[in-house]
Protein backbone atom coordinates (compact mmCIF):
# COMPACT_ATOMS: atom_id res chain seq x y z
CA UNK A 1 0.00 0.00 0.00
CA UNK A 2 2.94 2.13 -0.41
CA UNK A 3 2.95 5.24 -2.81
CA UNK A 4 5.08 4.80 -6.23
CA UNK A 5 4.22 5.69 -9.73
CA UNK A 6 2.42 3.64 -11.79
CA UNK A 7 4.20 1.18 -14.16
CA UNK A 8 3.59 -1.72 -16.78
CA UNK A 9 -0.11 -3.12 -16.29
CA UNK A 10 -0.67 -0.27 -13.43
CA UNK A 11 0.01 2.38 -15.93
CA UNK A 12 -2.07 0.24 -18.85
CA UNK A 13 -5.06 0.15 -16.78
CA UNK A 14 -4.72 3.77 -15.88
CA UNK A 15 -4.47 4.92 -19.21
CA UNK A 16 -6.50 2.53 -20.97
CA UNK A 17 -9.69 3.24 -18.20
CA UNK A 18 -9.12 6.16 -16.21
CA UNK A 19 -9.33 3.63 -13.12
CA UNK A 20 -6.18 2.51 -11.16
CA UNK A 21 -5.11 -1.02 -10.17
CA UNK A 22 -6.76 -1.13 -6.38
CA UNK A 23 -10.30 -0.54 -8.55
CA UNK A 24 -9.51 -3.32 -10.93
CA UNK A 25 -8.03 -5.84 -8.33
CA UNK A 26 -11.41 -5.43 -6.42
CA UNK A 27 -13.25 -6.07 -8.96
CA UNK A 28 -11.08 -9.36 -9.89
CA UNK A 29 -11.89 -10.20 -6.24
CA UNK A 30 -15.15 -9.81 -6.35
CA UNK A 31 -16.14 -11.46 -9.37
CA UNK A 32 -13.84 -14.77 -8.36
CA UNK A 33 -15.56 -14.93 -4.64
CA UNK A 34 -19.14 -14.95 -6.92
CA UNK A 35 -17.59 -17.10 -9.31
CA UNK A 36 -16.07 -19.50 -5.62
CA UNK A 37 -19.68 -19.13 -4.02
CA UNK A 38 -21.45 -19.84 -7.10
CA UNK A 39 -19.72 -22.91 -7.50
CA UNK A 40 -20.81 -24.74 -4.22
CA UNK A 41 -24.14 -23.69 -4.84
CA UNK A 42 -24.49 -25.53 -7.47
CA UNK A 43 -24.49 -29.46 -7.61
CA UNK A 44 -24.30 -29.92 -11.99
CA UNK A 45 -22.55 -27.48 -13.81
CA UNK A 46 -25.90 -25.09 -14.90
CA UNK A 47 -27.07 -25.99 -18.50
CA UNK A 48 -25.16 -29.38 -18.41
CA UNK A 49 -25.87 -33.12 -16.52
CA UNK A 50 -22.04 -33.13 -15.61
CA UNK A 51 -22.00 -33.36 -11.47
CA UNK A 52 -19.61 -31.25 -9.83
CA UNK A 53 -17.55 -33.48 -8.06
CA UNK A 54 -14.90 -33.08 -5.05
CA UNK A 55 -12.62 -33.14 -7.16
CA UNK A 56 -13.79 -30.03 -9.21
CA UNK A 57 -14.50 -28.46 -5.65
CA UNK A 58 -11.30 -28.84 -4.81
CA UNK A 59 -9.46 -27.63 -8.06
CA UNK A 60 -12.12 -24.35 -8.36
CA UNK A 61 -11.62 -23.53 -4.44
CA UNK A 62 -7.50 -23.99 -4.61
CA UNK A 63 -7.85 -22.04 -8.29
CA UNK A 64 -9.53 -19.30 -6.68
CA UNK A 65 -7.97 -19.12 -3.31
CA UNK A 66 -4.28 -18.60 -5.21
CA UNK A 67 -6.01 -15.51 -7.59
CA UNK A 68 -7.36 -14.10 -4.42
CA UNK A 69 -4.13 -14.06 -1.77
CA UNK A 70 -2.23 -13.08 -5.30
CA UNK A 71 -4.44 -9.95 -5.45
CA UNK A 72 -4.75 -9.22 -1.73
CA UNK A 73 -1.14 -9.70 -1.19
CA UNK A 74 0.61 -8.29 -4.17
CA UNK A 75 -1.82 -5.17 -5.21
CA UNK A 76 -3.64 -4.42 -1.56
CA UNK A 77 -0.53 -5.34 0.39
CA UNK A 78 1.57 -3.84 -2.59
CA UNK A 79 4.41 -6.78 -2.60
CA UNK A 80 4.36 -5.47 -6.02
CA UNK A 81 5.97 -2.03 -6.20
CA UNK A 82 7.58 -2.41 -2.41
CA UNK A 83 10.83 -3.37 -1.93
CA UNK A 84 11.88 -7.03 -2.08
CA UNK A 85 12.34 -7.64 1.35
CA UNK A 86 8.91 -7.70 1.97
CA UNK A 87 8.03 -10.62 0.10
CA UNK A 88 10.82 -12.02 1.39
CA UNK A 89 9.55 -11.47 4.93
CA UNK A 90 6.02 -12.91 3.80
CA UNK A 91 7.01 -15.67 2.74
CA UNK A 92 9.59 -16.82 4.88
CA UNK A 93 6.89 -18.83 6.96
CA UNK A 94 6.07 -20.83 3.39
CA UNK A 95 8.47 -23.19 4.09
CA UNK A 96 7.10 -23.98 8.59
CA UNK A 97 3.60 -24.30 7.08
CA UNK A 98 4.44 -26.54 4.09
CA UNK A 99 6.29 -28.46 6.73
CA UNK A 100 3.26 -28.25 9.30
CA UNK A 101 0.49 -29.29 6.59
CA UNK A 102 2.81 -32.44 5.42
CA UNK A 103 3.88 -33.55 8.98
CA UNK A 104 0.50 -32.86 10.89
CA UNK A 105 -1.91 -31.76 8.43
CA UNK A 106 -1.20 -34.82 6.49
CA UNK A 107 0.16 -37.21 9.13
CA UNK A 108 -2.65 -39.85 9.41
CA UNK A 109 -2.81 -42.90 7.71
CA UNK A 110 -5.76 -42.45 6.23
CA UNK A 111 -4.94 -39.65 4.55
CA UNK A 112 -0.88 -40.62 3.71
CA UNK A 113 -2.62 -44.14 1.43
CA UNK A 114 -4.56 -41.44 -0.54
CA UNK A 115 -1.36 -39.25 -1.49
CA UNK A 116 1.13 -40.22 -4.34
CA UNK A 117 4.41 -41.76 -2.97
CA UNK A 118 6.53 -38.81 -3.78
CA UNK A 119 4.78 -37.14 -0.84
CA UNK A 120 4.18 -39.45 1.17
CA UNK A 121 6.10 -39.49 4.66
CA UNK A 122 8.20 -41.87 5.39
CA UNK A 123 7.86 -42.29 9.15
CA UNK A 124 6.96 -45.49 11.10
CA UNK A 125 4.36 -44.14 13.12
CA UNK A 126 2.17 -42.55 10.11
CA UNK A 127 1.52 -45.95 8.86
CA UNK A 128 1.67 -48.18 12.03
CA UNK A 129 -0.36 -46.00 15.11
CA UNK B 1 4.49 5.99 19.29
CA UNK B 2 6.03 7.15 15.94
CA UNK B 3 9.11 9.13 17.07
CA UNK B 4 9.94 12.40 15.40
CA UNK B 5 8.08 15.71 14.95
CA UNK B 6 4.62 16.18 16.29
CA UNK B 7 2.05 18.78 16.63
CA UNK B 8 0.57 20.55 19.35
CA UNK B 9 -2.83 18.83 20.00
CA UNK B 10 -4.85 20.48 22.96
CA UNK B 11 -6.62 18.29 25.61
CA UNK B 12 -9.65 18.99 24.96
CA UNK B 13 -9.56 17.38 21.61
CA UNK B 14 -9.77 14.05 23.65
CA UNK B 15 -13.47 15.00 24.79
CA UNK B 16 -14.20 14.33 21.51
CA UNK B 17 -13.76 10.71 22.03
CA UNK B 18 -15.89 10.69 24.58
CA UNK B 19 -18.92 12.44 22.40
CA UNK B 20 -17.89 9.69 19.81
CA UNK B 21 -18.34 6.80 22.45
CA UNK B 22 -21.62 8.17 23.48
CA UNK B 23 -22.84 8.38 19.81
CA UNK B 24 -21.77 4.93 19.74
CA UNK B 25 -23.45 3.25 22.36
CA UNK B 26 -26.35 5.39 21.46
CA UNK B 27 -26.39 3.57 18.39
CA UNK B 28 -25.97 0.44 19.64
CA UNK B 29 -29.11 0.89 22.02
CA UNK B 30 -31.24 1.91 19.27
CA UNK B 31 -30.20 -1.20 16.94
CA UNK B 32 -30.81 -3.64 19.95
CA UNK B 33 -33.69 -1.81 20.62
CA UNK B 34 -35.28 -2.45 17.31
CA UNK B 35 -33.62 -5.59 16.74
CA UNK B 36 -33.45 -6.97 19.58
CA UNK B 37 -36.61 -6.37 21.86
CA UNK B 38 -38.62 -5.05 18.65
CA UNK B 39 -38.57 -7.50 16.11
CA UNK B 40 -37.10 -10.05 18.16
CA UNK B 41 -39.80 -10.38 20.60
CA UNK B 42 -42.53 -10.31 17.64
CA UNK B 43 -40.19 -13.33 16.29
CA UNK B 44 -40.13 -15.16 19.72
CA UNK B 45 -44.06 -14.19 19.78
CA UNK B 46 -43.98 -16.51 16.56
CA UNK B 47 -41.62 -19.35 17.63
CA UNK B 48 -43.67 -19.96 20.93
CA UNK B 49 -46.97 -20.18 18.28
CA UNK B 50 -44.89 -22.68 15.79
CA UNK B 51 -43.86 -24.46 19.24
CA UNK B 52 -47.53 -24.90 20.74
CA UNK B 53 -48.77 -25.96 17.34
CA UNK B 54 -46.31 -28.53 17.00
CA UNK B 55 -46.36 -30.13 20.45
CA UNK B 56 -50.44 -30.15 19.85
CA UNK B 57 -50.36 -31.59 16.98
CA UNK B 58 -47.72 -34.21 18.41
CA UNK B 59 -50.57 -35.53 21.34
CA UNK B 60 -53.19 -35.24 18.33
CA UNK B 61 -53.41 -39.15 16.85
CA UNK B 62 -55.28 -37.55 13.92
CA UNK B 63 -52.40 -35.31 12.89
CA UNK B 64 -50.27 -37.12 9.60
CA UNK B 65 -46.72 -37.57 9.41
CA UNK B 66 -46.85 -35.40 6.47
CA UNK B 67 -48.26 -32.52 8.46
CA UNK B 68 -46.53 -33.04 11.93
CA UNK B 69 -43.28 -32.95 9.65
CA UNK B 70 -44.38 -29.64 8.22
CA UNK B 71 -45.21 -28.12 11.67
CA UNK B 72 -41.61 -29.38 13.29
CA UNK B 73 -40.23 -27.50 9.81
CA UNK B 74 -42.16 -24.58 10.67
CA UNK B 75 -41.25 -24.78 14.67
CA UNK B 76 -37.64 -24.68 13.22
CA UNK B 77 -37.80 -21.69 10.78
CA UNK B 78 -39.28 -19.90 13.39
CA UNK B 79 -36.68 -20.25 15.86
CA UNK B 80 -33.85 -19.77 13.77
CA UNK B 81 -35.63 -15.76 12.64
CA UNK B 82 -35.91 -15.70 16.46
CA UNK B 83 -32.14 -16.06 16.62
CA UNK B 84 -30.88 -14.13 13.78
CA UNK B 85 -32.65 -10.50 14.76
CA UNK B 86 -32.13 -11.49 18.57
CA UNK B 87 -28.21 -12.51 18.39
CA UNK B 88 -28.16 -9.39 15.91
CA UNK B 89 -29.47 -7.20 18.54
CA UNK B 90 -27.10 -8.18 21.66
CA UNK B 91 -24.03 -8.73 19.29
CA UNK B 92 -24.39 -4.84 18.18
CA UNK B 93 -25.47 -3.71 22.15
CA UNK B 94 -22.20 -5.83 22.81
CA UNK B 95 -19.62 -4.63 20.45
CA UNK B 96 -21.00 -1.24 20.43
CA UNK B 97 -20.67 -0.71 24.67
CA UNK B 98 -16.84 -2.64 24.11
CA UNK B 99 -16.47 0.08 21.22
CA UNK B 100 -17.78 2.83 23.74
CA UNK B 101 -16.03 1.85 26.39
CA UNK B 102 -12.45 1.14 24.42
CA UNK B 103 -12.99 5.01 23.28
CA UNK B 104 -14.71 6.70 26.05
CA UNK B 105 -11.81 5.01 28.80
CA UNK B 106 -9.41 6.12 26.44
CA UNK B 107 -10.62 9.32 25.86
CA UNK B 108 -11.39 10.01 29.17
CA UNK B 109 -7.66 9.08 30.45
CA UNK B 110 -5.81 11.35 28.02
CA UNK B 111 -8.42 14.40 29.17
CA UNK B 112 -8.03 14.40 32.38
CA UNK B 113 -3.83 14.53 31.74
CA UNK B 114 -1.83 17.91 32.20
CA UNK B 115 -1.29 19.71 29.08
CA UNK B 116 1.60 18.69 27.42
CA UNK B 117 3.42 22.03 26.72
CA UNK B 118 6.00 20.44 24.62
CA UNK B 119 5.96 20.17 21.08
CA UNK B 120 8.28 19.49 18.46
CA UNK B 121 7.84 22.33 15.69
CA UNK B 122 11.22 23.48 15.15
CA UNK B 123 12.42 20.93 12.84
CA UNK B 124 16.38 19.88 13.43
CA UNK B 125 18.31 16.33 13.48
CA UNK B 126 17.98 16.25 17.23
CA UNK B 127 14.18 15.92 17.26
CA UNK B 128 14.52 13.35 14.43
CA UNK B 129 15.28 10.84 17.14
CA UNK B 130 13.04 8.47 18.20
CA UNK B 131 11.63 9.68 21.86
CA UNK B 132 10.93 6.18 22.82
CA UNK B 133 8.01 4.85 24.54
CA UNK B 134 6.92 2.88 27.14
CA UNK B 135 3.62 2.44 25.55
CA UNK B 136 4.54 -1.19 24.19
CA UNK B 137 5.26 -2.87 27.41
CA UNK B 138 2.62 -1.50 29.28
CA UNK B 139 0.12 -2.76 26.49
CA UNK B 140 1.95 -6.38 26.74
CA UNK B 141 1.64 -6.69 30.69
CA UNK B 142 -1.94 -5.63 30.29
CA UNK B 143 -2.14 -8.43 28.07
CA UNK B 144 0.46 -10.85 30.52
CA UNK B 145 -1.96 -10.41 33.20
CA UNK B 146 -5.44 -10.22 31.65
CA UNK B 147 -4.67 -13.88 29.94
CA UNK B 148 -3.19 -15.10 33.75
CA UNK B 149 -6.33 -14.15 35.25
CA UNK B 150 -8.69 -15.33 32.06
CA UNK B 151 -9.80 -19.11 32.74
CA UNK B 152 -11.02 -17.41 36.21
CA UNK B 153 -12.78 -14.70 34.65
CA UNK B 154 -14.28 -16.89 32.05
CA UNK B 155 -15.34 -18.86 35.50
CA UNK B 156 -16.53 -15.82 37.00
CA UNK B 157 -18.85 -14.53 34.21
CA UNK B 158 -20.37 -18.06 33.57
CA UNK B 159 -21.79 -17.74 36.73
CA UNK B 160 -23.03 -14.50 36.77
CA UNK B 161 -25.03 -15.29 33.54
CA UNK B 162 -26.07 -18.24 35.64
CA UNK B 163 -24.60 -20.94 33.07
CA UNK B 164 -23.11 -23.03 36.47
CA UNK B 165 -20.35 -22.86 38.92
CA UNK B 166 -20.34 -20.51 42.10
CA UNK B 167 -19.65 -16.93 41.70
CA UNK B 168 -16.48 -15.22 43.15
CA UNK B 169 -15.45 -11.27 43.09
CA UNK B 170 -12.01 -12.58 43.38
CA UNK B 171 -11.92 -14.29 40.07
CA UNK B 172 -12.63 -11.24 38.40
CA UNK B 173 -9.61 -9.34 39.77
CA UNK B 174 -6.81 -10.46 37.82
CA UNK B 175 -8.54 -10.12 34.18
CA UNK B 176 -9.59 -7.10 35.01
CA UNK B 177 -6.56 -5.54 36.58
CA UNK B 178 -4.98 -6.45 33.30
CA UNK B 179 -7.73 -4.72 31.45
CA UNK B 180 -7.10 -1.56 32.94
CA UNK B 181 -3.25 -1.91 32.44
CA UNK B 182 -4.11 -2.73 28.91
CA UNK B 183 -6.09 0.71 28.55
CA UNK B 184 -3.52 2.77 30.19
CA UNK B 185 -1.08 1.41 27.67
CA UNK B 186 -3.43 1.85 24.76
CA UNK B 187 -4.59 5.39 25.90
CA UNK B 188 -0.79 6.22 26.09
CA UNK B 189 -0.50 4.93 22.65
CA UNK B 190 -2.95 7.08 21.75
CA UNK B 191 -1.09 10.23 23.27
CA UNK B 192 1.91 10.20 21.72
CA UNK B 193 0.68 8.91 18.18
CA UNK B 194 -2.23 11.52 17.73
CA UNK B 195 0.06 14.57 17.27
CA UNK B 196 2.40 12.70 14.87
CA UNK B 197 2.59 14.31 11.62
CA UNK B 198 4.70 11.89 9.63
CA UNK B 199 8.37 13.60 9.76
CA UNK B 200 10.53 11.31 11.91
CA UNK B 201 9.41 8.30 11.38
CA UNK B 202 12.24 5.79 12.19
CA UNK B 203 14.12 4.29 9.89
CA UNK B 204 16.24 0.93 10.23
CA UNK B 205 19.50 1.43 9.85
CA UNK B 206 20.94 -2.18 9.53
CA UNK B 207 20.02 -5.39 6.90
CA UNK B 208 18.01 -6.96 5.80
CA UNK B 209 15.23 -3.64 6.27
CA UNK B 210 17.98 -0.98 5.96
CA UNK B 211 16.60 2.55 4.99
CA UNK B 212 13.02 1.22 5.83
CA UNK B 213 10.58 2.11 8.37
CA UNK B 214 10.98 0.23 11.06
CA UNK B 215 7.27 0.53 11.87
CA UNK B 216 6.77 -1.24 8.28
CA UNK B 217 9.11 -3.77 8.73
CA UNK B 218 8.21 -4.71 12.28
CA UNK B 219 4.40 -5.17 10.99
CA UNK B 220 5.06 -7.53 8.22
CA UNK B 221 7.31 -9.76 11.28
CA UNK B 222 4.31 -9.69 12.70
CA UNK B 223 2.05 -10.68 9.73
CA UNK B 224 4.15 -13.55 9.38
CA UNK B 225 4.46 -14.83 12.66
CA UNK B 226 0.59 -14.20 12.52
CA UNK B 227 0.84 -16.88 8.90
CA UNK B 228 1.95 -19.46 11.19
CA UNK B 229 -1.17 -19.24 14.13
CA UNK B 230 -3.21 -19.50 11.18
CA UNK B 231 -1.53 -22.69 9.72
CA UNK B 232 -1.45 -24.13 13.26
CA UNK B 233 -5.37 -24.31 12.64
CA UNK B 234 -5.18 -24.82 8.98
CA UNK B 235 -2.53 -28.24 9.42
CA UNK B 236 -5.13 -29.26 12.58
CA UNK B 237 -7.83 -29.12 10.45
CA UNK B 238 -6.41 -30.75 7.68
CA UNK B 239 -5.29 -33.34 9.90
CA UNK B 240 -8.80 -34.70 11.63
CA UNK B 241 -10.69 -34.37 8.04
CA UNK B 242 -8.57 -36.24 6.00
CA UNK B 243 -10.04 -38.93 8.41
CA UNK B 244 -13.08 -38.34 8.52
CA UNK B 245 -16.15 -40.42 6.66
CA UNK B 246 -17.57 -37.41 5.10
CA UNK B 247 -20.69 -37.67 2.86
CA UNK B 248 -18.54 -37.11 -0.11
CA UNK B 249 -16.28 -39.73 1.05
CA UNK B 250 -18.78 -41.68 1.85
CA UNK B 251 -20.12 -41.44 -1.61
CA UNK B 252 -16.70 -41.65 -3.01
CA UNK B 253 -16.25 -45.36 -1.41
CA UNK B 254 -13.25 -43.88 0.72
CA UNK B 255 -14.55 -45.33 3.94
CA UNK B 256 -12.95 -47.71 5.99
CA UNK B 257 -14.88 -50.80 4.78
CA UNK B 258 -17.83 -51.36 6.49
CA UNK B 259 -19.10 -47.68 7.27
CA UNK B 260 -22.52 -47.22 6.64
CA UNK B 261 -24.63 -43.95 6.62
CA UNK B 262 -24.57 -43.34 10.27
CA UNK B 263 -20.80 -43.53 10.09
CA UNK B 264 -20.38 -39.78 8.60
CA UNK B 265 -19.21 -37.02 9.77
CA UNK B 266 -20.82 -33.89 9.44
CA UNK B 267 -18.50 -30.64 8.84
CA UNK B 268 -20.14 -27.15 9.44
CA UNK B 269 -20.15 -27.20 5.54
CA UNK B 270 -22.32 -29.77 5.61
CA UNK B 271 -24.99 -27.56 7.67
CA UNK B 272 -24.41 -24.49 5.80
CA UNK B 273 -24.02 -25.66 2.14
CA UNK B 274 -26.80 -26.61 -0.21
CA UNK B 275 -26.99 -30.06 -0.59
CA UNK B 276 -24.92 -30.18 2.48
CA UNK B 277 -25.20 -34.10 4.04
CA UNK B 278 -26.79 -32.22 6.91
CA UNK B 279 -30.04 -31.14 4.94
CA UNK B 280 -30.34 -27.91 6.72
CA UNK B 281 -28.21 -26.04 3.86
CA UNK B 282 -29.45 -23.54 1.40
CA UNK B 283 -29.25 -20.35 -0.22
CA UNK B 284 -29.94 -18.52 3.43
CA UNK B 285 -27.59 -20.74 5.36
CA UNK B 286 -25.05 -19.91 3.28
CA UNK B 287 -25.95 -16.59 2.99
CA UNK B 288 -24.14 -15.00 5.86
CA UNK B 289 -21.03 -16.50 5.15
CA UNK B 290 -20.85 -15.14 1.72
CA UNK B 291 -21.79 -11.74 2.42
CA UNK B 292 -18.79 -11.68 5.69
CA UNK B 293 -16.53 -12.77 2.34
CA UNK B 294 -17.82 -9.89 0.48
CA UNK B 295 -17.72 -7.66 3.29
CA UNK B 296 -13.87 -8.10 3.76
CA UNK B 297 -12.98 -7.70 0.54
CA UNK B 298 -15.09 -4.46 0.39
CA UNK B 299 -13.09 -3.61 3.65
CA UNK B 300 -9.96 -3.95 1.94
CA UNK B 301 -10.60 -1.74 -0.69
CA UNK B 302 -12.07 0.99 1.13
CA UNK B 303 -9.07 1.47 3.92
CA UNK B 304 -7.28 0.97 0.49
CA UNK B 305 -9.23 4.32 -0.88
CA UNK B 306 -8.85 5.65 2.58
CA UNK B 307 -5.30 5.09 2.05
CA UNK B 308 -4.69 6.68 -1.54
CA UNK B 309 -7.28 10.05 -0.78
CA UNK B 310 -5.23 10.44 2.63
CA UNK B 311 -1.78 10.07 0.04
CA UNK B 312 -3.16 12.28 -2.47
CA UNK B 313 -2.10 15.48 -3.28
CA UNK B 314 -4.30 16.77 -5.86
CA UNK B 315 -7.48 14.82 -4.22
CA UNK B 316 -10.92 16.40 -5.48
CA UNK B 317 -14.29 15.99 -4.15
CA UNK B 318 -16.21 12.84 -6.79
CA UNK B 319 -19.43 14.45 -8.28
CA UNK B 320 -23.18 13.13 -8.47
CA UNK B 321 -24.25 11.52 -5.19
CA UNK B 322 -20.75 10.26 -3.30
CA UNK B 323 -19.91 14.36 -3.06
CA UNK B 324 -22.57 14.55 -0.16
CA UNK B 325 -20.25 11.75 1.62
CA UNK B 326 -16.83 12.68 0.29
CA UNK B 327 -17.04 16.97 0.36
CA UNK B 328 -13.54 17.03 1.10
CA UNK B 329 -10.28 15.60 1.71
CA UNK B 330 -10.32 15.06 5.67
CA UNK B 331 -13.63 13.95 5.97
CA UNK B 332 -13.22 11.56 2.72
CA UNK B 333 -10.72 9.59 4.66
CA UNK B 334 -12.94 9.64 7.73
CA UNK B 335 -15.80 8.00 6.23
CA UNK B 336 -13.84 5.36 3.95
CA UNK B 337 -12.81 4.70 7.42
CA UNK B 338 -16.12 4.50 8.85
CA UNK B 339 -16.98 2.26 6.15
CA UNK B 340 -14.39 -0.14 6.66
CA UNK B 341 -15.83 -0.23 10.86
CA UNK B 342 -18.54 -0.78 9.66
CA UNK B 343 -18.27 -3.58 7.57
CA UNK B 344 -16.00 -5.02 9.65
CA UNK B 345 -18.73 -4.91 12.78
CA UNK B 346 -20.97 -6.59 10.08
CA UNK B 347 -18.80 -9.48 9.55
CA UNK B 348 -18.86 -9.94 13.32
CA UNK B 349 -22.67 -9.78 13.49
CA UNK B 350 -23.40 -12.10 10.61
CA UNK B 351 -20.29 -14.56 12.50
CA UNK B 352 -22.55 -14.66 15.41
CA UNK B 353 -26.18 -15.01 13.95
CA UNK B 354 -24.27 -17.73 11.71
CA UNK B 355 -23.08 -19.19 15.18
CA UNK B 356 -26.50 -19.02 16.54
CA UNK B 357 -27.92 -21.10 14.06
CA UNK B 358 -25.03 -23.60 13.98
CA UNK B 359 -25.59 -24.35 17.70
CA UNK B 360 -29.31 -24.41 17.42
CA UNK B 361 -29.10 -27.30 14.59
CA UNK B 362 -26.45 -29.24 16.85
CA UNK B 363 -23.19 -28.24 15.48
CA UNK B 364 -21.80 -27.53 18.72
CA UNK B 365 -18.32 -26.92 20.23
CA UNK B 366 -18.28 -30.48 22.01
CA UNK B 367 -17.34 -33.13 19.02
CA UNK B 368 -13.98 -32.40 17.15
CA UNK B 369 -15.07 -30.96 13.87
CA UNK B 370 -17.17 -28.29 15.59
CA UNK B 371 -14.30 -27.50 18.01
CA UNK B 372 -12.03 -27.02 15.16
CA UNK B 373 -14.25 -25.18 13.12
CA UNK B 374 -15.02 -23.02 16.15
CA UNK B 375 -11.79 -22.08 17.12
CA UNK B 376 -10.22 -21.46 13.29
CA UNK B 377 -13.43 -19.24 12.90
CA UNK B 378 -13.44 -18.02 16.28
CA UNK B 379 -9.70 -16.91 16.33
CA UNK B 380 -10.04 -15.27 12.66
CA UNK B 381 -12.94 -13.53 14.20
CA UNK B 382 -10.71 -12.15 17.11
CA UNK B 383 -8.10 -11.00 14.24
CA UNK B 384 -11.22 -8.98 12.79
CA UNK B 385 -12.39 -8.13 16.33
CA UNK B 386 -9.14 -6.53 17.32
CA UNK B 387 -8.56 -4.53 14.46
CA UNK B 388 -11.95 -2.80 14.80
CA UNK B 389 -10.62 -2.00 18.14
CA UNK B 390 -7.42 -0.11 16.44
CA UNK B 391 -9.99 1.30 13.91
CA UNK B 392 -11.50 3.42 16.54
CA UNK B 393 -8.62 5.47 16.86
CA UNK B 394 -7.50 5.71 13.16
CA UNK B 395 -11.54 7.06 12.66
CA UNK B 396 -11.10 9.41 15.73
CA UNK B 397 -7.43 11.05 14.51
CA UNK B 398 -9.24 10.99 10.88
CA UNK B 399 -12.10 13.07 12.11
CA UNK B 400 -9.97 15.62 14.68
CA UNK B 401 -6.21 15.48 13.52
CA UNK B 402 -6.49 14.32 10.09
CA UNK B 403 -4.63 12.03 7.60
CA UNK B 404 -2.65 13.29 4.62
CA UNK B 405 0.55 12.61 2.58
CA UNK B 406 3.02 13.01 5.48
CA UNK B 407 1.28 10.82 8.44
CA UNK B 408 -0.78 8.58 6.12
CA UNK B 409 1.27 5.73 6.55
CA UNK B 410 -0.77 4.77 9.91
CA UNK B 411 -3.39 4.08 7.84
CA UNK B 412 -0.70 1.82 5.82
CA UNK B 413 0.02 -0.02 8.43
CA UNK B 414 -2.98 -1.01 9.72
CA UNK B 415 -4.14 -1.42 6.51
CA UNK B 416 -1.16 -4.27 6.10
CA UNK B 417 -3.05 -5.99 8.78
CA UNK B 418 -6.42 -5.21 7.84
CA UNK B 419 -5.83 -6.85 4.49
CA UNK B 420 -3.82 -10.09 5.94
CA UNK B 421 -6.93 -10.52 8.11
CA UNK B 422 -8.83 -10.73 4.48
CA UNK B 423 -6.12 -12.93 3.33
CA UNK B 424 -6.82 -15.61 6.03
CA UNK B 425 -10.44 -15.48 5.22
CA UNK B 426 -9.56 -16.46 1.77
CA UNK B 427 -7.98 -19.85 3.21
CA UNK B 428 -10.64 -20.44 6.10
CA UNK B 429 -14.18 -19.59 3.95
CA UNK B 430 -13.47 -22.21 1.26
CA UNK B 431 -11.93 -24.98 3.24
CA UNK B 432 -14.99 -24.65 6.12
CA UNK B 433 -17.79 -23.40 4.83
CA UNK B 434 -17.66 -24.67 1.03
CA UNK B 435 -15.65 -27.58 1.26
Amino acid sequence: MGEHAATGLEKWLLDKTGKDIYFWNFQVLMFFTLFEVGAVFFEVIPGTDIAITRFMVWGILIVVGIIKGYGIAAYFMHLKGDPRIYTRTALFPVLFVLLMLWGIGLSNPEAVTELPSWCTPDWDYATKR
Amino acid sequence: MSGGHNNHVDNSVWSRAIFMAGAILTIGIVAFAALGLGVGSVKHDTYDDAKAAYYDAMDDPTVSEAELEHLHHEEIDAHLSYLTYWVAGITILIISAIYAIFLGIGGFINLIQPQDDHHDDHHDDHHDEHHGSASPIIFCLGVLLFLMGFPDFVEALRALMSQGGTFAAGDLVLSTLGLTVIMIGVANWWREDLPFIGHGEQIATSAPFEGEHIRKAGLWVFIMSEVMVFATFFSSYLRVRTEWCTKWAFDDGKCSVGATEGDIVLTASDYLRPGGAAGTGDFWTMLPGAVNTFALIISSYTIVLALKTAKSKDWEAPKGVLRYLLPDKKTAVRNYLIATLLLGSMFIVLKLVEWSHLVAEGFTVGTVQGSIFYVATGAHGLHVFVGLLIMLYLVFKADTIGYDEDNGQGIEYFGLYWHFVDLAWVVIFPAFYLY
